[in-house]
């Protein structure tokens, strides 16, 4: 029957679902355990830094320029109707630094650094690096995982802090275009509005954005089974599950409202 | 001196990288529309038979949980976000939910969907492409006298386009709904007041539909160039799939700037 | 040098292997004397690897035991195998270098986590290491601009900057041409004449069985089912035995699928 065919497969894809959530507490556990003490490689973390910042750091810009642009551009009708011109700067740039820049940001690194990291490990999965490494007695998690994610941390905190100003030069730019609102009384909308709250309150999430991301993409990575296929079907999987966990990371940070 | 030199033809070079890339991916959207044509546009054309409606499937049907939670969860942030500011500020929350009504169906819904679909449609339809790439089947498939674009990318587009504009406003609803429910738990807005849709206007309704429309086409077109692109064995496929995602998502981004700008100027302030 | 059966250094007691139900390894007995080189011979999917990654830990056996100097090794958790891996090299079939480093760096890797080696003093040391296997112009090539050859003969550098006293080779020669595999070959006796080192070699091929062998071990059905120096197996009156040196495409060897 169809609704016991329904049942199946919604079963089947919860246990799925589990098998995967309790394989990232795993590897995020050991993770952990192997930051005490922390001797972390510095060779491996310096090059991921490097790497990282180099991909990510123009889509970033441009995302973050788009996006300052975009929240200026919605905010646009209510700012034309109230002939509030000031209101300008304080929607987009509360929008920008508390919600839409971190998330849009993190989902872009994701698909860059996030997807490109999960290739990069399934790749030496398949090709059996990573029990090359084992059979050198070199712990994988230790020397290849905790790098990655120390690195994915500290640089989506850092594409941030950037993306936040680009976003917020958009904005000025966009409003300067498309509404004639003077560069000048942005800035003062933007000074007068905003405070350090709002900037920490999106920094604190692109910090645990960037530990999901991080510990997503490496979990996919290294349960890669078959090939280039299964790279992938591995690296999909990475960004819809990142995706989601920044979704769900997103709402209990602002109930929590740190 | 050589050095400057060395810089200016790595830029060069890289300048004519883009190019040759804008104008593949321009062939491939040609390409496909062509597809359409030949499959579609002609009676007793061979057609893939049920790629389609499979398709639709893969793309529609197997995204429903992963948007339905997504959009869920950013919709109830939004107005969190929002009665948050507007209680400090302005003190009346009755306003939110009207505006919010019409932001949702001429941007926040389709886009941020959008934003979604291309990370999880995005990579699969790389992923799918760029697998059949890398071990020879799209060759295989041009052997047999078949052109890949027709066989692969056809019924991915037309099913894209489809479902996209059909999530877009499941989306939406979902958004709008998630939203009213935190504005009311969270703030004790009312739902009578909350939901209403007088701001919303004809036009709203066709931008949002006319985005879903553009974001759709352009999810398929960009992962399906990229997939195709994809060279070497599993390292390829992951750049193609990377590639993918991002650029998809990006497509997204920049397709609602320039959607929204052109908006702006045709009707005034008042979109 | 007698190759010593007195002091068995790794012993296999009735171990039983099965994956998804398929049983692989059904009750095999081994016995590796200490110095001597032992071909495991097979054919394909018969479970010869397999039996050499028990030793290392990256399989588990069903049941059964395996001893290596004395103390069983085959309930150690991954943390204990650590210790086993910087005694037991392992050279694996596809030579598992990391792709994203040169060769130098490649073998530098255990000498700077195990040496405690400084990066710089590391690659020099590495260099000494590749002119061992004759690769002495090549230590700043990746791996992906090198012969399968040369990777093989990276491969055992690396693995011989832990000083071990077992060396695992997994079909070191197979998809090698004829030259190429004898270096190979060449490498491994030197390795146990001069060094030592004891050398387990999963290999199907029988040039390189006929001339470095110390022992032979033939696996059938999951078991040893012929065990003795070349000449004593080329002389064996077994037909299976004989149907396998030969390479006659019909006879008595059950296969599965033919």
């Amino acid at each position: 029957m169809i609704g016991e065919r329904a049942i199946n497969a919604v079963g089947t894809r919860a246990v799925a679902v589990s098998r995967e959530i309790g394989g990232i507490t795993i590897l995020f556990a050991q993770i952990l355990r192997a930051l005490l003490p922390p001797r972390l490689d510095g060779r491996e973390l310096v090059k991921n830094l490097h790497k990282m910042g180099n991909r990510s750091v123009p889509i970033v810009a441009l995302t973050a320029f788009f996006t300052g642009g975009l929240m200026v551009v919605q905010a646009a009708p209510f700012v034309q109707r109230l002939q509030a011109t000031s209101l300008a700067g304080w929607a987009a740039g509360y929008a920008v630094l508390r919600e839409v820049g971190p998330i849009l940001i993190a989902l872009m690194f994701s698909g860059r650094v996030g997807a490109n990291n999960t290739a990069e490990l399934g790749t030496m999965t398949v090709t059996e690096q990573l029990d090359g490494l084992r059979a050198l007695a070199i712990d994988p998690i230790r020397y290849l995982i905790v790098p990655r994610v120390v690195a994915m941390m500290v640089m989506l905190v850092c594409l941030t802090c950037i993306g936040d100003l680009i976003a917020l030069a958009g904005a000025m730019l966009v409003a300067k275009g498309v509404l004639d609102i003077e560069f000048g009384i942005m800035y003062a909308s933007f000074v007068e509005n905003l405070s350090p709250a709002d900037f920490l309150h999106g920094i604190y999430k692109s910090i645990a954005f960037g530990l999901s991301i991080a510990v997503t993409s490496c979990y996919f990575g290294v349960t890669v089974r078959g090939g280039a296929v299964g790279v992938g079907r591995a690296v999909n999987a990475a960004v819809v599950a990142a995706a989601v966990s920044i979704m769900l990371l997103d709402f209990f940070l602002t109930y929590l409202n740190v | 001196m050589n050095y400057l030199v060395d810089r200016i033809a790595g830029v060069g070079a890289y300048a004519l990288g883009v190019l040759r890339a804008a104008f593949e991916l321009w062939m491939v959207f040609v390409g496909t529309i062509a597809g359409i044509w030949r499959l579609y546009g002609r009676r007793g054309a061979t057609r893939p038979p049920g790629a389609l409606v499979e398709q639709m499937h893969v793309i529609g049907n197997r995204s429903l949980l992963f948007i339905v939670v997504t959009v869920g969860f950013i919709g109830m942030v939004m107005i969190y976000q929002a009665c948050l500011q507007f209680s400090r500020s302005v003190g009346d929350l009755s306003q939110i939910g009207v505006q919010f009504a019409r932001l949702i169906v001429s941007d926040l819904g389709p886009t941020l969907t959008s934003m979604m679909l291309a990370t999880r449609v995005g990579a699969g339809i790389a992923a799918e492409i760029g697998s059949m790439k890398v071990t020879e089947q799209v060759d295989a498939l041009r052997m047999s006298g078949v052109l890949p674009i027709d066989y692969l990318l056809v019924p991915r587009f037309l099913a894209s386009i489809v479902m996209t504009m059909v999530l877009s406003i499941l989306g939406a609803a979902i958004m709008y709904g998630a939203g009213g429910l935190t504005a009311y738990l969270s703030f004790g807005v009312n739902p009578r007041v909350f939901y209403d849709l007088a701001m919303v206007e004809p036009r709203h309704l066709g931008l949002g539909l006319l985005k879903a429309f553009c974001y759709g086409a352009a999810i398929p077109i960009v992962s399906g160039f990229c997939g195709l692109r994809a060279r070497g064995s599993s390292e390829g496929v992951g750049w193609a799939t990377t590639a993918a995602v991002v650029g998809s998502s990006f497509a997204v981004i920049a397709l609602d700037f320039m959607l929204s700008v052109g908006a702006l100027w045709l009707f005034g302030g008042d979109v | 040098m007698s190759p010593g059966a007195a002091a068995p250094l790794i012993e296999f007691r009735e171990v039983h292997k099965a994956f998804d139900g398929k049983p692989v390894l059904r009750g095999m007995n081994l016995t590796v004397g200490k110095g001597e080189i032992l071909f495991i011979i097979g054919t394909s999917g018969v479970g010869k690897s397999v039996t050499i990654k028990h030793l290392v830990g990256f399989l588990r056996i069903d049941t059964g035991e395996i001893w290596f100097d004395g103390k069983r090794v085959d309930q150690l958790d991954e943390k204990g195998f650590y210790a086993v891996r910087r005694r037991v090299g392992m050279v694996f079939q596809n030579a598992t270098l990391f792709d994203s480093m040169t060769l130098a760096e490649n073998v530098a890797l255990p000498l700077r986590k195990h040496k405690k080696l400084r990066h710089t003093s590391a690659l020099a040391e590495a260099m000494g290491r590749l002119e061992q296997v004759y690769l002495t112009g090549f230590s700043d090539r990746y791996p992906a601009e090198l012969s399968d050859g040369m990777r093989t003969r990276a491969a055992l550098a690396r693995t011989l900057t832990m000083d071990p006293e077992v060396v695992l080779f997994d079909e070191p020669t197979t998809g090698l041409d004829p030259v190429n595999a004898r270096r190979i070959d060449r490498l491994i006796l030197e390795l146990s004449r001069n060094l030592g080192v004891t050398a387990v070699v999963v290999s199907h091929d029988l040039a390189s069985i006929f001339s470095i062998a110390d022992r032979v071990a033939f696996l059938y059905q999951g078991r040893v089912h012929a065990v003795g120096t070349p000449a004593e197996l080329r002389d064996s009156p077994d037909p299976i035995v004989q149907q396998f040196i030969q390479g006659q495409s019909s006879g008595p060897m059950e296969t599965p699928g033919f």
